[in-house]
Order: C-alpha cells, then sequence, then structure tokens
C-alpha cells in the first residue's frame, strides 16, 4: 500500500532543485498553477510541457515517479475530458450518433484539459519529492507570514498541516497492520469476493479512525510535556536563506506564467 | 520439516528508490513439533521472518515452504487460506492486531472465517481466553479499553481459537508482568508438549525461552547467524556474544562451571534448580573440597 502511494515522500537525489528555497518552490508552485489555469491552446500546452519536463529531468529523479504521481487521478482525468467532448459544439463534425454530435473543438479541448490536470499533478509533485516535509513547513510558515497583519496565525495552520502530512504514512501504516491482522486469520482481501471485500473495508474504518484519534490525544499530550505552546517563540533548526539562485527560479516560472497569459488573452 | 527457507531474501518497498533489505538469503529447517525460540538484535529481521511462515510477506528471492504450502518468489502466491489457518501468527503489537469492537468478536473472527458456526466460535472464545486466564466478563467489553497485558492475552487468545498447529509469536511477554510471562512460557510450553504444535517464539528475554526451547534460531542484520539446538547455542555462547546478542546469565555462568569442573560433554543445567542439584553431585563426588568451593560458585 505504501510502495504505490507518493504523496508526501521526499526522493533525495541531490540535484540543485532540491536545495531551493521551499519558500521559493511554494511561490513557484503558485505561478505554475496560474501559468496552468490559463493554458488553453496547443502552443501553450507546449511551452508548459518543456518547461514542466526540463524541471522534471532537473531534479534527477527518474520520469516514472512523475507519471506515477499523476496515476491515482486518471478517472477524473477521463471523466473530464468527457465532460468537454459531450459539451462542446464547435470546430467540424467527427461523428454522429442520434441526437449527439462530437465536434473536434470538443476533442481538442478535452485532450488539453486533460493533459493540464495531468502536467498540474506530476509537475507540483517535484514540491513534496525534492523538499523533507520539515522544510516544506517551515517554507509555508514563510509564505503564509504575510497573513499575521491580518490576524491568521500562520503557524496555528502550518502546524495543522504539517501534523497532517506526517499522518498519512502513519495512518496507511496502520490500516496496512490491520490488514494483515485479518488476513492472518482467514480473511485476505485479495482472496475475497468483491461483496465481501466491500464489508471488510467498512469494517477497517472503525479501527483506523479510532487509531488515528488515539493518536492525536498522545502527540498532544507528548507536544505539551516538551513545552510546545502556540504561538510562543521558537527558534528554527535550519535557517531559510534567500540566495539569487531562488530569485531566479521564481523569475523563470513568473514569466512561465506571464507569457501564457499574454498568449491567452492578447493574442 | 513444518517450515523450510532455501535462499530467502525479503526487501520492502522492492523495485522503488525506497528498497530497504530486511532479510539475506536466509536458510532455515523447523522441524514439527519442536518449540523454537528466535532471538536477535532489533531490526536483525525476526519480525519479517514471521511473516513469511503463513504468507502475508512473499520472499522477494528464494523459496519458503510451510507445511505443504510453497511460496516462490517467482511465481504467484498460491491461495493462503488453508495456510493461515493451520500458521496462526501473534504480532508484536496487539493493539495492532485486535479491529473488533468487542473482545468476543475479535477472537471469533478468526474461526468464523474458517468456516466454525456462531456457537462454537464462542465455545471456542470462552475456552482460548480460559487458557489464558483471563475472566469471561471481558468478553463484551471493547479490547481498545483493556490494559496492556489484557489486549496481549487477547491477541493470543484470538490465535489459539483457530487452534492452529504451528504458533508464531513475536515478542509475545513484552507487555506482561512476570508472574504472567511465567504462565504464558508454561502455558505455550504445554500447548508444545501435550498437544504436538510446533511454536516458534520471537524473544528478546531468551532466559525465559531456555527450560522449554528445543531449538533456537539467532538473527543478525538480515541473516541467520546461529540455528541449532540449545546444547548447541550453550556451547557457541561466546562467539554469539561477540556478535552482540546478549547471552542469558545461566548459560556464562553454566560455561564458568562446566569449564572449571570439566562438563563441558553434559547437557547444561539452565535452571537454578538443576544446577544446583548437579553442582551438589559434583561437589559431594569431590569429598571434602567441595564444601569450599560451593560457595565460591
Amino acid at each position: 500500500m505504501r510502495g504505490k502511494l507518493l504523496i508526501g515522500r521526499s526522493i533525495d537525489t541531490g540535484s540543485w532543485v532540491h536545495g531551493v528555497d521551499p519558500r521559493a518552490k511554494l511561490t513557484a508552485m503558485l505561478l505554475y498553477l496560474i501559468a496552468i489555469v490559463a493554458v488553453g491552446s496547443w502552443p501553450a500546452l507546449g511551452v508548459a510541457a518543456v518547461f514542466s519536463l526540463a524541471y522534471m529531468t532537473a531534479t534527477k529523479i527518474p520520469l516514472n515517479y512523475y507519471v506515477r504521481a499523476a496515476k491515482p487521478l486518471w478517472v477524473l482525468m477521463v471523466f473530464i475530458f468527457a465532460v468537454q467532448c459531450f459539451t462542446v459544439t464547435e470546430g467540424t463534425v467527427l461523428w454522429q450518433i442520434g441526437s449527439w454530435t462530437l465536434y473536434s473543438g470538443g476533442v481538442s479541448l478535452g485532450l488539453i484539459s486533460a493533459s493540464r490536470m495531468a502536467l498540474l499533478v506530476s509537475f507540483t509533485a517535484i514540491l513534496t519529492f525534492t523538499t523533507t516535509p520539515g522544510l516544506l513547513n517551515q517554507g509555508m510558515a514563510g509564505v503564509l507570514k504575510p497573513l499575521e497583519a491580518i490576524g491568521i496565525s500562520a503557524q496555528r495552520l502550518t502546524l495543522m498541516m504539517s501534523i497532517a502530512l506526517r499522518f498519512i504514512p502513519t495512518i496507511l501504516d496502520e490500516s496496512q497492520k490491520i490488514v494483515k491482522a485479518q488476513a492472518a486469520r482467514g480473511a485476505d482481501l485479495r482472496e475475497l469476493p468483491w461483496k465481501e471485500k466491500g464489508r471488510m473495508l467498512v469494517s477497517l474504518l472503525v479501527p483506523v479512525t479510532v487509531g488515528a484519534f488515539r493518536r492525536a490525544e498522545e502527540l498532544v499530550l507528548s507536544m505539551e510535556s516538551r513545552g510546545f505552546q502556540i504561538g510562543a517563540p521558537r527558534s528554527e533548526y535550519h535557517l531559510l536563506v534567500w540566495k539569487r539562485r531562488d530569485t531566479w527560479f521564481v523569475l523563470s516560472f513568473a514569466i512561465l506564467a506571464a507569457g501564457v497569459l499574454a498568449y491567452r488573452f492578447l493574442m | 520439516m513444518a517450515i523450510t527457507f532455501e535462499e530467502v531474501s525479503y526487501a520492502y518497498d522492492d523495485g522503488s528508490l525506497w528498497r530497504s533489505g530486511a532479510l539475506e538469503r536466509v536458510e532455515l529447517e523447523i522441524r514439527p513439533g519442536t518449540f523454537t525460540g528466535i532471538a536477535g538484535t532489533t531490526g536483525s529481521g525476526k519480525s519479517t521472518l514471521l511473516q513469511h511462515f503463513n504468507g502475508l510477506l512473499k520472499p522477494t528471492a528464494g523459496r519458503v515452504r510451510v507445511l505443504d504450502a510453497v511460496v516462490n518468489a517467482r511465481e504467484k502466491a498460491p491461495k493462503m487460506r488453508e495456510l493461515r489457518r493451520r500458521v496462526g501468527l501473534v504480532f508484536q503489537f496487539p493493539e495492532q492486531q485486535l479491529f473488533e469492537d468487542t473482545v468476543e468478536k475479535d477472537i471469533c473472527f478468526g474461526p468464523l472465517n474458517f468456516g466454525m458456526s456462531l456457537a462454537e466460535a464462542k465455545e471456542r472464545a470462552k475456552w482460548a481466553l480460559s487458557l489464558l486466564g483471563l475472566d469471561e466478563s471481558v468478553l463484551q467489553r471493547n479490547p481498545f479499553h483493556l490494559s496492556g497485558g489484557q489486549m496481549r492475552k487477547v491477541a493470543i487468545a484470538s490465535v489459539l481459537a483457530m487452534d492452529p498447529d504451528i504458533i508464531a509469536l513475536d515478542e509475545p511477554t513484552a507487555t506482561l508482568d512476570p508472574q504472567s510471562r511465567a504462565e504464558l512460557a508454561a502455558l505455550l510450553s504445554t500447548l508444545h508438549r501435550e498437544q504436538g504444535k510446533t511454536v516458534i517464539v520471537v524473544t528478546h528475554r531468551m532466559e525465559e525461552l531456555l527450560p522449554y526451547a528445543d531449538g533456537w534460531v539467532i538473527m543478525k542484520n538480515g541473516r541467520t547467524l546461529f540455528q541449532g539446538t540449545t546444547d548447541a547455542l550453550v556451547r557457541e555462547a561466546a562467539f554469539l556474544e561477540q556478535e552482540g546478542l546478549a547471552i542469558p546469565e545461566c548459560i556464562t555462568l553454566w560455561n564458568k562451571l562446566a569449564a572449571e569442573y570439566g562438563l563441558e560433554a553434559e547437557k547444561p543445567c539452565l535452571t537454578p534448580e538443576s544446577l544446583a542439584d548437579r553442582l551438589a553431585e559434583v561437589l559431594a563426588a569431590e569429598g571434602g573440597a567441595g564444601e569450599r568451593e560451593g560457595r565460591r560458585a
């Protein structure tokens, strides 16, 4: 189960992208998101794809890991493609069944939307692949700092996020252990008929949820016993230092976003 | 053979960047009807080894034979249901093994899966609980509200209720009080002697099992460092200690005394009673000098 899930696991290959300031990476991802949302034509998609591939290669992480990161969302991509095919009525008629007509514009737009989705998911995986959860949190705290001016505690938000991220693998491990315990006593998920499988998965929910609450309680106690207090000043283990490279990194994304936006709205 | 390992290797997350090897070319033979202890430092692969016994883990290389089932690294795993009935596995942390909302349901889970009627399964649950010395009143309680020791006992009961031929336990005495530890070791020994079960126990407290175990497996870094009888273990103690294994004091003491009185060829006496008796005999045979020597020992 864990082997298949890639969310929130960092892969250390020591590339220069790994060393980029997490705040720069977070800002860059936001710019990338803007760029991808603005992509609406084949040339723009092509540019975004080349840009993404270049950065993916620079991380030195095998490309198939990015493919695997996007894989769990294939149903959504197929759905997006289908919706475009059904609703768009531009371009030439490709196919006609009864009252429904498939237009070339629909297929084209559907393909663009699905690829956009794939690019977005696999590319943003760079963030978690190249940044350890601790650094990611620190980056998050840095990016959210301006919010404190309007009375939102950045520390509270990042703490919440770090715990959530931290617990994904733990809860997965825990459910796997229960699956194993059930298998050891004659109820192997792989060998059961579909109906039974569903019943077993539901029976898994209760102990896993109970376990998560128990863990949360233990965590609170252990943090409090070590003097953690929300809002209290804390020293950092790693100090984030903004370098010139980080500026260039963000700038490259800003140029991409600006370019895509300009192409979309000015041409 | 009850269990045979042929050059078995296992790696977690095999074929990915997070691959971590846990077993390396392990060779193992456990005869049916024996009581085997498995020891070794933490992280030496004991728990991973155990999960191969009932096919929960499939080796990434090599072949595992358990009873009449064969699990081969390269082939698709066969149906494990029958094997799982015959091989009961008690996990290291009982709270991760219990998942139902009452103790009774939890213990009945295995028997029901293997085709027992509900009434039979409930009978079994009561029987298994009584074996572990737990009161029937816990049957209707939530297993997660029990104490650590009680939880451990329920976890063991839930496996014994399936009446397996091979019982494998992962550090079963870890959270028990001294009295329960001794009782559990005695219970396992009874199951082994009177019902002919094959019992395999992973432990960090070798001394607890020494009176009962016929054979030992010592693991280090995913390999078997030693496999043999308890007597052989006593003879190899110096080597194993060198390799970082904590040798129980009774073995060290026996080896010291054996060297002093020339008893190396004998069957080691590892309980205080048997050692005292044996020493008394030796000293009586030596006559007058015995009194002084006895005090020293």
